[in-house]
């Protein structure tokens, strides 16, 4: 049974269809790319799916569950989670704090006994921030654990958003751009941080990503968008070859 | 760090035994006739306390822009007058303490229903558009008390009067110790999850609504306990105790001492009570006086601006320069008082006191131009910082609280 399911998904901002009955199957331990064009409703597709919007019409399974329609913070729980395009961290909290704020959606005790300091809010607490330690360990950011994430450069802010994410203990992580503004040495360590994360954590991933090299060498199957439309759909292969795909984004080889 | 029950045990004992020994001991200190300003003043202080770190929790710790905080301040100061005026009058007169703290719960209480009625709806609001409703909110309570035949109309209400330096005080530290417990927690930081950014921290599985809602209805809830102690404290309540005024002072209270600073809020809440209320004493002086101080201030607030654009020295050598700044302005500020005094046309006699609230606006401005974070920022005071100002090493350097 597939993950992650779109069925006919649409959105429409007024007279503006941003994502046209779009549908797309994703399997357990997928790693899926997202392609096409600036303005092609990428990022929307992720809204639809995290929730942030919800679809005109079209429907949305995950894991057995239809959750069109859900808000975002029921989706996290359900167990996806996402990185932003723009980068959207806790700027005045430190890695850590921002590690441990993805890792409070699994937390137990409830606010009373925070509030009163007992000892069970403290245990989870130490809990949530040595887990979270451990995450920062995986994206190679533990020497940066108190840092404010306002101060760091922009390649580990970036692999901090990833981390935070996988501190919600997803099931199936959103990318979106993630090798955007690094340069080559940073996107190959990115390339194998991914790769880490489906192998090892066996989280599914989908992401969107411009640099053709980085997503033709990490994924295995491809979505390609345009205009809001499924243009192709397939292995990297495929995709480099597919005529309109070369029209709509890849360009003649010159 | 492995838990420790029994340390943790003992120091929570060892905390609240003091606090409370604190609060038994400022009680006493202030008992007697002869004490009666000083113990009123000590009473306004801990109340504002009160009222600016749970105005911290909704504004500094969990970003939603407030600024009717009064509204229920004033719910729970009329729901302790009404009901030790009707219901409870007995027990007010045969057991004050015991009433005080009942009704002080009585007020949170009253206060936290009205922050849940008014939250539920408005906290949809984002920035300006929700502080715009809760300063309406704020008029509308004010508007609803100068109206209603039970609660005395414009006039106010009269109540029983119960001081307790012991409980103000009490509550002022159980609202603290609250605000800081809870940002030592996971759930803190989902608070301040949803200052730093809403959509990021919905994405991470934050119940934005709860998150907002719960601060809400805890702010209002303490404010509303501090409330119905000032009730008791002053024995009437009236419309204008609750104003619009009162809102902002609050506000800037919070602001001035740093936003989501629970340390700074505290000391701006105390500072910031005191210095109108000393300020009251003030005689009559010389128009070029003011003038004068007025000008030297401007003078320190630009130097200090100048260094801290280009200057880019030692830390010490910065602080001798701030310092020298100052003490410009202060020799400025004598020598032009000392001339424009001279002058006939600013020889007219003023009353100092006039300049209660002005200061606040100056205090406020200067603050901005110089250190627009706050005092604090997002500092707080904590002992391995006091173990480092001593030039000791903190012993629990590696997990920063």
């Amino acid at each position: 049974m597939s993950l992650l399911k779109l069925e006919q998904a649409t959105i429409k901002f007024g007279g503006l269809v941003a994502v046209n009955s779009v549908s797309f199957e994703l399997e357990k331990g997928d790693l899926f790319g997202l392609i096409g064009p600036n303005g092609a409703g990428k990022t929307t597709c992720f809204n639809i799916i995290t929730g942030v919007y919800a679809p005109t019409s079209g429907k949305i399974n995950f894991d057995g569950r239809d959750i069109t329609g859900t808000p975002s913070n029921k989706i996290a729980q359900q167990g996806i989670c996402r990185t932003f395009q723009n980068i959207r961290l806790f700027h005045s909290l430190s890695s850590l704090e921002n590690v441990v704020v993805g890792g409070f959606l699994r937390h137990k005790t409830v606010l009373g006994s925070a509030l009163c300091y007992l000892p069970s809010a403290i245990k989870e607490t130490d809990e949530l921030k040595a887990k979270a330690m451990e995450l920062l360990e995986l994206v190679d950011l533990a020497d940066v654990a108190n840092t404010r994430s306002r101060d760091l450069p922009y390649g580990k802010q970036r692999r901090l958003e990833i981390a935070r994410a996988l501190a919600t203990q997803p099931k199936l992580l959103l990318l979106d751009e993630p090798a955007a503004g690094m340069n080559p040495q940073e996107k190959m360590e990115l390339l194998q941080m991914v790769k880490k994360i489906r192998d090892v954590l066996g989280v599914t991933v989908l992401l969107i990503e411009h640099d053709m090299k980085f997503v033709m060498n990490l994924c295995e199957r491809i979505l390609v968008l345009d205009h809001g439309e499924e243009i192709a759909q397939g292995p990297p292969a495929e995709i480099r070859s597919n005529p309109k795909v070369i029209a709509a984004y890849l360009g003649e080889a010159v | 760090m492995q838990f420790n029950f029994g340390k943790w045990f003992g120091t929570r004992a060892i905390s609240v035994i003091v606090a409370v020994l604190f609060c038994l001991l400022l009680d006493k200190v202030m008992q007697g006739p002869d004490k009666s300003y000083y113990r009123f003043l000590m009473s306004l202080a801990g109340i504002y306390v009160t009222l600016a770190v749970s105005l911290n929790l909704i504004n500094g710790i969990t970003g939603q822009f407030s600024i009717g905080h009064a509204a229920f301040y004033q719910i729970g100061a009329y729901t302790g007058a009404v009901l030790a005026a009707n219901k409870f009058s007995h027990l007010a007169a045969t057991k004050p303490l015991l009433w005080l703290f009942l009704a002080a719960l009585f007020g949170a209480i009253a206060a936290g229903l009205a922050g849940l009625i008014v939250g539920l709806p408005s906290l949809r609001l984002k920035g300006d558009y929700l502080a715009v409703v809760t300063l309406g909110i704020g008029e509308i309570v004010t508007i609803i008390a100068k109206n209603q035949k039970s609660l005395g109309e414009a006039y106010g209400l009269s109540t029983a009067k119960i001081e307790s330096v012991f409980l103000i005080s009490l509550l002022a530290i159980v609202c603290i110790a609250v605000c800081r417990n809870l940002l030592k927690s996971a759930h803190g930081l989902a608070f301040l999850a949803v200052r730093e950014d809403e959509v990021a921290s919905a994405a991470m599985g934050v119940n934005l609504t709860r998150v907002k809602v719960t601060a809400f209805v805890l702010g209002s809830a303490f404010a509303g306990a501090a409330g119905a102690l000032y009730a008791h404290t002053k024995a009437f309540v009236s419309p204008p105790d609750f104003s619009m005024d009162v809102s902002f002072l609050i506000l800037t209270m919070v602001v001035l001492g740093g936003t989501g600073s629970i340390t700074g809020t505290t000391i701006a809440a105390v500072v910031l009570f005191l210095i109108p209320e000393k300020m009251r004493d003030l005689p009559y002086v010389q128009m070029g006086t003011p003038l004068g101080v007025a000008i030297g201030i401007i003078v320190a607030v630009v130097l200090l601006r100048k260094i801290q654009e280009s200057f880019h020295g030692s830390a010490s050598e910065r602080l001798g320069r701030n310092l020298g700044s100052v003490g410009i302005g202060i020799v400025v500020a004598f020598v032009m008082a000392k001339v424009l005094v001279m002058v006939p046309a600013f020889q007219s006699m003023i009353n100092g006191a006039l300049f209660r609230m002005p200061v606040l606006a100056v205090t406020l401005v200067v603050l901005m131009l110089l250190r627009p974070q706050g005092i604090f920022g997002h500092h707080e005071f904590s002992w391995s910082w006091v173990q480092k100002l001593l030039g000791k090493k903190s012993p629990e350097t590696e997990v920063a609280a």
